[in-house]
């Protein structure tokens, strides 16, 4: 039994943080802009089907540019429509990125059609690695390994760069940091096409294990807001937990109870938000309250 | 001479010009009434259309409706020498399936209903369609309730039911062996699948070593994968549909299981495997209609052709699906020579066409359509990016073993 449970629970591991690399980003612009982005899923199911034409046409070293693409995307949907919210009531922001994401799923379907469309991963990560009881495939270690680098790297991008300071003080102070000569709506800009840009990244990295078609979306907004509710609302950590936590719990309901499965996480998040109403990591932020 | 009233300046020869006119209008009146009488025959029929827009069975959708809208061209957008007006609403839940069938039969006026990708849906609708007394023509939905228990006189459905493939396929999926896993979807398509082939294989003998109840629009399976490594069935009964399916069969391959274990399923969407890819896709399945099945029907060649050229790729199952269905919805209007829903009705249950040595049509006890069902197999060495499926048989090989296939009014459970 021990060895079914360690096997599971490494799995659940995984999936975990493919969930956590999506919702960071929805948590960096919740957290710095103030913006519940329902369009981050879009932006997921945008990388992905980026990555599958940048491949078909350029091969696979030509994939990466695909989640460079959805977060210039971003920036110009921040600069046209988002930035127009900040100063009004959060419901705006709601129904304008819902709005958002059903307009970016229709342009899937009329760029790429309505249909699922067929996406492996390189050869060179088929195959998989068997310890114990412990089954892992390579590509799903390589994505284990991949979203550690980038979490890594996003967490010094904010603790060490200038740019991450002007931004960790914009969230919390924006007149401030613009009385002191900083241009703060470019920064803001930067942000969500940053948060947009990681949605992209996940929906590279899930293109060869879920199927790539316009309503994929639907399969990662979700958890992604679960995800950020039990962490805390904006804190980069908490999504992090929070994320491995799903995963695991997802995979051993599964294990013992799979007609439970998809009720896992709310039932998770339900427990987790009577205990602590701002979940995991949140802070009590002035903005918010 | 000039008339001259207040606001009215008019020449004689102007005033002649008008009574002209009006004697001109006044004599074409008579040869005007077959006009006003064509001008009403012109009033379009409307037919309201159920599929889905979003969702996860949005591939599917898209195919039925490419064929739906393929079998109104080919008859000149006509019926009843009126035209025909297709309205198109969304079906992204039972609920709303209800109401939208509600929406079309009272503002719309619709003289008939098609569509309902999914059986819950399909149930909804019939329901409606029922109790509103509205011809309604079920093309994708599988569920044995459609044509059984939940039957009504109103409703037709095509695709034979889940107990009819399941004995198609049992036979065949038998040779791997009788210790089976079950990995099904929570709703009436999945839990009929369950219960048919749990029933079968006990008949036979046969053991079920597992079964997961599987939530819709799941986009990780690894976790079932899993345990089906630690069951080590000889064969997965799978009983998800659309983009669910694509996702396990692809998750199936990554990780390692594709032709380590059989994986078997009844009703699959050629769009489902399409989107899995060659590298991935496997299977043993049942279909009604293959476009590369060499003993097509002349019509049903003509129809693969007809879409090819209109859509620049291979015409799917449910292309075809959606293509047969309107086509005898259109049908069953000609035969009643009317908009009235029983004499639609009448006329649905009177339409028949050839295919070989079958005449298809529905059956007036329960409005299941007669056909045969095939059986397919993923090919081993895919080399075409369309041409997934052998054809390993059409069942029954007998026509007289149609009805028995199909069960007879008790063994369904139909009264209407």
């Amino acid at each position: 039994m021990l060895d079914v449970i360690l096997s599971q629970a490494v799995n659940g591991l995984v999936l975990g943080f493919l969930y956590v690399l999506i919702a960071v980003g929805l948590s960096i612009i919740f957290g710095l802009l103030g913006v519940v982005n329902f369009a981050h899923g879009s932006f997921f199911a945008l990388g992905a089907f980026f990555a599958v034409s940048l491949y078909q046409y350029f091969g696979w070293a030509a994939v990466l540019l695909s989640p460079v693409l959805v977060g210039a995307i971003g920036m110009a949907v921040e600069v046209t429509l988002i930035r127009r919210l900040y100063d009004k009531e959060p419901l705006l922001s709601l129904i304008m990125t819902f709005a958002l994401a059903l307009l970016i799923e229709a342009l899937i379907r009329l760029v790429w059609g309505g249909a699922g469309v067929p996406f492996s991963g390189p050869r060179f990560l088929a195959g998989f690695v068997e310890y114990g009881p412990i089954l892992m495939t390579k590509y799903r270690l390589f994505v284990l390994l991949t979203t550690i680098g980038l979490l890594f790297a996003l967490w010094a991008f904010f603790a060490f760069t200038p740019f991450g300071r002007i931004l960790r003080a914009g969230s919390r102070d924006a007149e401030m940091v613009g009385l002191l000569g900083i241009n703060l709506p470019w920064v803001l800009t930067w942000v969500f096409g940053l948060g947009c840009m990681l949605a992209g990244a996940a929906g590279l990295l899930a293109a060869p294990l879920w199927t790539v078609n316009p309503t994929m979306a639907a399969g990662a907004i979700m958890p992604a807001f679960v995800i950020v509710t039990i962490g805390g609302l904006g804190s980069y950590g908490g999504a992090i937990i929070a994320g491995l936590l799903v995963g695991v719990v997802t995979a051993l309901t599964i294990q013992f109870k799979p007609e439970a499965s998809a009720a896992a996480m709310y039932v998770l998040m339900a427990v987790i938000l009577l205990i602590r109403p701002r979940g995991l990591l949140g802070e009590r932020w002035e903005r918010f309250e | 001479m000039i008339i001259r009233k207040p606001g009215l300046i008019a020449t004689r020869r102007t005033a002649l010009l008008g009574a002209a006119a009006l004697a001109g209008t006044a004599a074409a009146s008579r040869l005007g009434m077959p006009y006003i009488a064509n001008a009403a025959a012109a009033e379009p029929i409307k037919i309201g259309l159920i599929l889905a827009k979003t969702g996860q069975i949005v591939d599917q959708a898209e195919y039925l409706a490419n064929g739906t809208f393929l079998a109104l061209e080919q008859a000149g957008n006509k019926v009843l020498d009126r035209p025909v007006e297709i309205i198109w609403l969304d079906e992204p839940s039972p609920q709303v399936a209800q109401q939208n069938a509600q929406k079309l039969i009272e503002e719309n006026k619709v003289t008939a209903l098609i569509g309902g990708a999914l059986s819950s849906n399909c149930l909804a609708i019939s329901s409606v369609a029922k109790r509103m007394k509205v011809p309604y023509v079920a093309n994708n939905a599988a569920a044995r309730e459609i044509t059984g228990k939940d039957c009504s006189r109103y409703t037709f459905r095509l695709q034979p039911p889940v107990p009819v493939q399941a004995r198609a396929l049992a036979p065949y999926i038998m040779g791997y062996g009788k210790r089976w896993y079950f990995m099904t979807a929570g709703y009436a398509f999945g839990q009929d699948i369950l219960h048919t082939f749990t029933d079968l294989l006990k008949q036979a003998g046969g053991t079920v070593v597992g079964q997961d109840e599987v939530p819709l629009n799941t986009s990780d399976y690894s976790s079932y994968i899993l345990k089906i490594r630690q069951a080590k069935p000889d064969l997965v009964l799978g009983g998800v549909s659309a983009q669910d399916l694509s996702t396990f069969l692809k998750q199936w391959n990554e990780l390692g299981m594709r032709g380590k274990i059989p994986f078997a399923e009844i009703a699959v969407g050629d769009t489902d495997i399409w989107s899995v890819g060659p590298e991935a896709a496997t299977g043993i399945f049942t279909s009604l209609w293959w476009y590369n099945n060499p003993n097509n029907s002349p019509e049903d060649k003509a129809f693969a052709a007809a879409y090819l050229k209109k859509h620049g790729k291979p015409a799917a199952d449910k292309a075809w699906m959606g293509w047969f269905a309107m086509r005898s919805l259109l049908g069953g209007i000609e035969l009643a020579k009317s908009t009235d829903p029983e004499k639609i009705v009448d006329g649905l249950e009177n339409w028949k066409v050839m295919a070989g040595d079958v005449a298809m049509g529905y059956r007036k006890f329960d409005h299941q359509m007669m056909m045969r069902t095939l059986v397919v197999e993923t090919k081993a060495n895919i080399t075409d990016k369309w041409d997934y499926f052998d054809v390993k048989a059409a069942l029954p090989e007998k026509v007289a073993d149609l009805p028995a296939v199909f069960g007879s009014q008790e063994e369904v459970g139909c009264h209407m």
